[in-house]
């Protein structure tokens, strides 16, 4: 499903130079769940970022569903993460302004769709996190177990094949973490999606696939 | 996606309130001054209904007591008369009333007709008053000394007048009564634009000046042949003073008066550019100074839209198209005031002024925040996705 080849990527600034990922080689198989461990500052956000076409490699190639992602246009790049992937993030990203429902709707705002089907599709994935009852809610108004249900909500709201997860759980208390784990683990054994999530709690990585170790931007394991 | 924009801005709708007051203050200033520049416009296409180009302004002050003997002193104008007609560059002299054409003085009186009352411009001039300013007849014809004696004194009205009281219908022979006095209709004229080009004439009335009038009338129009040389003005002038013997004689020509009259109606319409004109640099900068602060308030937001399916285009377009559906709100409130002018007949402007200038100033606040949006909107689409989804 994703192949990254000698994956390198070196921040230039002004005064310095950070080489974030050297020689990264990774295949995740369609319908894997692979976790991403290391220490903060390693590179796993940035190795995320990549392979979700959000960021781009200084130099090596990806190929993600059968694609090369090299060469794509600004617009075909984005035409590609709104069909291929979900994202999740640490710190939610929902937009406070908007009520629950509109939040997981946005992802179908990019693509050619009804606001009857929109509604449906939202109602479907609030369904499978369990928040159905929260739709008219704004994001201030929930705990942060709810806040990453609704991103999650959101994620698969376009049926992706691919979720991108860059620690879902590291913002929350390890009940909460648990619930949103159970979901992600159902979604990758009934739907089949890959996923990768980055993670720093080494019980969340065991309920996972595989688990790669990065260490200073290398892959160590 | 433009209802998810308007549900975004109806959400955030306190944090815009300010700038929607903003919008809305400077749609109303815009309002002003495009109902003033149509109304303007409007009056400048309108003809002017007589010739200035060839006529000139003469006010004389008679020596105090000349007029004593009022036989000797009529002598004396008719003297006058005969004298500067027979100058050679002369075609015409008319003795009028001090609301000469671009003159400042105006004189109104009251005009009844079937007990409806019209506020109407006064005018006093004689039998050779269309002659000289060529003005057009539109009905019946201009006083002459046929109607010297007739029961009621005769009349001519302008055009304004008769559609205010004879619409459709033929206003020669009609009775009006100016003050309590009834007048007989003799012709309508059209409507003289003696106030400038840019001032709306009134309706207005023309009572004929008999053969005393001279006394008391001050002033004189004189149409000349444009052929003539320099040197007739002051021939005119010692022609006057030697009849006259006074040089209190005043020469003016009304192209020249035309131009200062028109300078004066103008002051008004620039105070108000001026005003306007600083308050929208003021609101553009304020929309700019906003949209700036919230593209970067927002970057995480924008992150987030581009890990979604946005592209770079996608959202600058949203940033732009969000700034026209907050402008639309602010408009939205600002028509409803501004249709309010013509509803209630305000200022007694035609409809048509207003209207225009609501969809006038619509066109120009939506283009000034198309322009105020660009820039930001821009840089909107230039934030890297994964540097903003990264900080917190
Ligand atoms: N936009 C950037 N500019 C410069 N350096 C960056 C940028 N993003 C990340 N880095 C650097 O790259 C390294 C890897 O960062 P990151 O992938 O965020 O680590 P992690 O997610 O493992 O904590 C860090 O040293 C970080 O400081
Ligand atoms: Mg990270």
């Amino acid at each position: 499903m994703i192949h990254l080849q000698n994956i390198e990527k070196v921040y230039r600034t002004d005064t310095v130079e950070t080489q974030a990922l050297n020689a990264i080689n990774l295949e995740v198989a369609k319908g894997e769940f692979l976790s991403i461990m290391g220490p903060s500052g390693c590179g796993k956000s940035t190795l995320l970022n990549i392979m979700g076409l959000l960021d781009e490699p200084t130099s090596g190639s990806i190929r993600i569903a059968d694609s090369t992602a090299d060469r794509l246009s600004d617009k075909q790049l984005a035409h590609f993460r709104n069909r291929t992937i979900g994202f999740i993030f640490q710190s939610y990203h929902l937009i406070n302004d908007l009520r629950v429902l509109d939040n997981v709707e946005l992802p179908l705002l990019y693509r050619k769709s009804t606001a009857k089907e929109r509604k449906e599709l939202a109602l479907e994935a609030l369904e499978k996190v369990g928040l159905s009852n929260r739709t008219k809610h704004f994001p201030t108004q929930l705990s942060g177990g709810q806040k990453q249900r609704v991103a999650i909500a959101r994620a698969i709201v376009g049926k992706p094949n691919i979720i991108l997860a860059d620690e879902p759980t590291g913002n929350l208390d390890s009940a909460m973490g648990n619930d949103v784990m159970d979901i992600l683990v159902r979604l990758n054994k009934d739907e089949g999606t890959t996923i990768v999530m980055v993670t720093h709690d080494e019980n969340m990585a065991r309920k996972t696939h595989r688990l790669v170790r990065l260490f200073d931007g290398s892959q160590v394991q | 996606m433009l209802m998810h924009l308007f549900t975004l801005i109806w959400n955030k709708k306190k944090q815009h309130s300010l700038v929607i007051l903003e919008m809305i203050i400077s749609f109303m200033v815009l309002f002003a001054v495009f109902t003033l520049i149509v109304y303007y416009f409007t009056n400048y296409r309108k003809p002017m209904g007589f010739r200035y180009d060839n006529v000139l302004s003469v006010s004389i002050s008679l020596p105090p007591g000349s007029t004593a003997n009022k036989d000797s002193a009529a002598q004396v104008m008719q003297t006058l008369k005969r004298t500067v007609l027979a100058l050679p560059e002369v075609k015409g002299m008319s003795y009028v009333s001090s609301n000469s054409p671009f003159s400042m003085n105006t004189s109104n009186n009251v005009i009844n007709h079937n007990n409806q009352e019209v506020m109407a411009m006064y005018y006093t001039v004689d039998d050779a008053y269309p002659q000289v300013l060529g003005v057009k007849m539109l009905e019946g014809r201009w006083f002459n000394a046929t109607d010297a004696h007739a029961k009621e004194p005769p009349v001519v009205i302008n055009e304004t007048l008769k559609e205010n009281f004879f619409p459709g219908e033929n206003a020669v022979g009609k009775i009006l009564k100016m003050g309590d006095e009834p007048h007989r209709i003799t012709g309508v004229v059209q409507t003289l634009k003696d106030k400038g080009d840019y001032v709306a004439s009134k309706a207005g009335t023309y009572k004929r000046a008999g053969d005393d009038a001279p006394l008391w009338l001050s002033r004189i129009l004189i149409s000349y042949d444009l052929n003539t040389d320099a040197g007739f003005e002051g021939r005119l002038f010692k022609t006057f003073s030697s009849v006259l013997k006074t040089s209190s004689i005043e020469i003016e020509y009304l192209t020249k008066k035309r131009v200062s009259t028109n300078s004066v109606s103008l002051i008004p319409m620039i105070l108000l550019l001026v005003v306007g004109g600083f308050l929208i640099i003021n609101v553009a900068l304020g929309i700019f100074g906003v949209l700036w602060y919230s593209v970067n308030k927002r970057r995480a937001e924008i992150g987030l839209r581009r890990a979604v399916g946005a592209s770079g285009s996608g959202i600058s377009g949203q940033i732009v198209s969000e700034t026209l559906v907050l402008s639309t709100f602010a408009l939205l409130i600002g028509v409803f005031f501004a249709i309010q002018f013509p509803l209630l007949n305000l200022f007694n402007m035609p409809s048509g002024v207003y209207i225009t200038a609501i969809v006038l100033s619509v066109l120009f606040i939506y283009i000034l925040v198309v322009i105020c949006a660009f820039y930001p909107g821009r840089q909107a689409a230039q934030i890297y996705p994964a540097v903003a989804l990264h900080e917190d």
